[in-house]
């Protein structure tokens, strides 16, 4: 009976949004659908779309080599290597945009030495969204890659190494295989992390229509704008509607990927 | 096929040191776990580098300290097979059979099939290892080490997963593809049975260290140590001082009797401090006492326990007169025809030949 009230009272504090949201929708005029489909909505929708990609293959192509050494060497400093991966998750991403900024920013340890020389600057440009993502999201992929490999014996490949295979192919056709919901599961929580990412990209790239505003820049800033929570919402259910069809993308790839394994 | 192995090395806590050989034959490595039985075969197939040592397989030396070899497992031609098997749970079959076999797509599925029917197994090929009986999976793991065509096995426990009737047949089997593919087999096991059943010659391990390496019915019939003859079962253990040793009889005083052994090879001189031992089977019982003839070993004794194992019977007893208890054992057969349930006072006979005499 306890039990009971509690869990439905958690349930209707997590359905209700969902349902406010969609009763706009649902009552919204032709202002909203306008919205929903303008030129700010269109580039921001597309731009958070490709970064968020691009921010994954990054994460899948650095983060995969890292999560294996981290799963299956033994160095020292190792669990300091773990703690600094961990650390962009427990971080606001405020604090990792500004962290960036001190790095990367034109007053930058890297930054401003690179504008001095070749007069290159990191802000308000599509590079410095990919990287405010990568760092903030990426750490997310190779957490759940590393606990994926770290969950296959290492015998496996030990037996593959005596067979003949290289370590290359052993990863490929022996481990990778065996960790790969692992993996599945750290592609959509990084990809969906990226796709949120709002503190970062806003202190570091700025917000900037087509260029550095992704889709949450785009609601902060219709909300903000003259068109208040109309705005917001047209834009929102957007983001909704895309985070759906990919959790849904998802649960067939993986299932897929079940069935096969 | 040959192997030379020499090779030490230390792993956290444990240090390691041991030398044998291998020659077209099965070796079997016995001993408890922890005794270093698999750190050997994983130095053998390369996954461990010893600190110091030399490992020659077939004439190739695929590791050697002092002029820096050290070959890797991808290199080696072992066929590893280690105790849970490691079948790769997302492949069929005749693809976990294939990974090691080299050659084009439809050369190495052929391969694979072909070994896999050697095996008994026809008819398995595009099943998931998982869906396979312990026996099955054990077979898919042989073939899948011998597919690289290695002659030298490695095997590391494969049978102790399984119940006994399935061990018999693939212990048969097992020497029935050495024979036919001219294979050596390193073969790990603490199982004593299974030992003395596979091994043309055994070493001996503990805590780290090769205790006696010798053909099989030596180890079982004359251990070098106290400790190996613990080790491979040896029930009766006494300590003993020698009293006379001349032209390979040796007699040995124990604590309140006297021991006459036969043993032509042994080297020890009047004084030694010695341990004796002989196996429980190895004790003969008499119901009256004949005619004690010299050298005999023949001692009034009461049985003060017993075990039945159902195809034996195993009878504590305590020699008349003294404190020491022997273990002597009986098959059920003669149990019965001797009465032994019905009487407790016994005469023993030790046959001198059976008593081995051990430096201390």
């Amino acid at each position: 009976m306890g039990v009971g009230v509690l869990v439905l009272a958690f349930a209707v504090f997590f359905i209700l949004p969902f349902a406010g949201l969609i009763t706009r929708a649902i009552e919204g005029d032709r202002a909203t659908w306008d919205l929903a489909t303008s030129s700010v909505a269109r580039d921001a929708l597309a731009l958070s779309v490709w970064t968020s990609t691009v921010t994954v293959m990054l994460a899948v192509v650095f983060g995969t080599p890292v999560a294996y050494v981290l799963a299956r060497t033994n160095f020292p400093g190792r669990s300091l290597c773990d703690a600094l991966i961990d650390l962009p998750i427990v971080l606001p991403p405020t604090v990792a945009g500004v962290a960036l900024l001190t790095a990367f920013g034109r007053r930058g340890l890297i930054g401003e030495p690179i504008e001095a020389w070749t007069g290159f600057t990191f802000g308000f440009r599509t590079l410095a969204v990919i990287m405010a993502q990568t760092l903030v999201a990426a750490p997310f992929y190779v957490r759940a890659a590393r606990a994926g490999f770290s969950a296959v014996d290492p015998q496996f490949e030990r037996v593959a190494y005596t067979l003949g295979a290289s370590r290359f192919r052993a990863f490929f056709r022996v481990l990778a295989p065996q960790a790969r919901s692992a993996m599945l599961a750290g592609v959509v929580l990084c990809w969906a992390r990226a796709m949120g990412e709002l503190g970062a990209t806003l202190i570091f790239a700025g917000s900037l229509q087509g260029s550095t505003q992704t889709m949450p820049l785009a609601i902060l800033g219709a909300f903000e704008g003259s068109n208040g929570l109309t705005g917001a919402v047209a834009l929102s259910l957007v983001l909704l509607g895309v985070a759906l069809l990919a959790l849904w993308l998802f649960r067939v790839v993986a299932q897929r990927a079940g069935s096969e394994g | 096929m040959s192997l030379e192995f020499s090779a030490s090395v230390t792993l956290g806590g444990f240090r390691f040191e041991a030398a044998f050989d291998v020659r077209n034959e099965i070796v079997v490595l016995f001993g408890h776990s922890g005794a270093g039985k698999s750190v050997t075969l994983q130095m053998i197939a390369g996954l461990i580098p010893p600190v110091d040592g030399r490992i020659v397989i077939d004439d190739q030396v695929v590791f050697d300290h002092a002029h820096r070899i050290n070959v890797p497992p991808q290199l080696r031609t072992t066929g590893y097979v280690v105790q849970d098997l490691a079948l790769f749970p997302h492949m069929s079959v005749v693809e976990n059979v294939a990974f090691g076999i080299s050659g084009s797509k439809g050369d190495r599925r052929t391969r694979a099939s072909k070994l896999l029917g050697t095996l008994g197994l026809d008819g398995c090929e595009d099943r998931r290892p998982r869906s396979l009986s312990g026996g099955q999976q054990q077979r898919v793991a042989l073939a899948r080490a011998l597919g690289r065509g290695a002659k030298l096995l490695l095997l590391d426990e494969p049978f102790s997963a399984l119940d006994e009737s399935l061990r018999a047949n693939l212990r048969r089997e097992l020497l029935r593809l050495r024979a036919e593919m001219g294979l050596s087999i390193v073969f790990v096991t603490h199982d004593l049975r299974e030992a003395h059943l596979l091994a043309d010659r055994i070493a001996v391990f503990d805590d780290g260290r090769l205790l006696q390496f010798d053909t099989r019915d030596t180890v079982f019939k004359r251990p070098a140590s106290r400790r190996v003859a613990e080790l491979t079962g040896v029930a009766n253990i006494l300590r003993g001082t020698v009293v006379v040793a001349a032209d390979g009889r040796i007699r040995v005083r124990c604590e309140g009797f006297e021991l006459n052994c036969v043993q032509p090879q042994a080297q020890c001189e009047e004084g030694d401090a010695v341990d004796i031992a002989f196996r429980a089977e190895r004790v003969v019982l008499r119901r009256a006492v004949p005619a004690v003839a010299p050298g005999q070993n023949v001692f009034a004794a009461e049985i003060i326990e017993e075990f039945a194992y159902g195809t034996g019977h195993t009878l504590r007893m305590r020699l008349a007169g003294t404190e020491t208890v022997l273990d002597a054992e009986l098959s059920a057969r003669p149990y019965e025809v001797l009465h032994v349930a019905g009487r407790r006072a016994w005469t023993i006979e030790l046959p001198a030949e059976d008593l081995h005499v051990m430096p201390r």
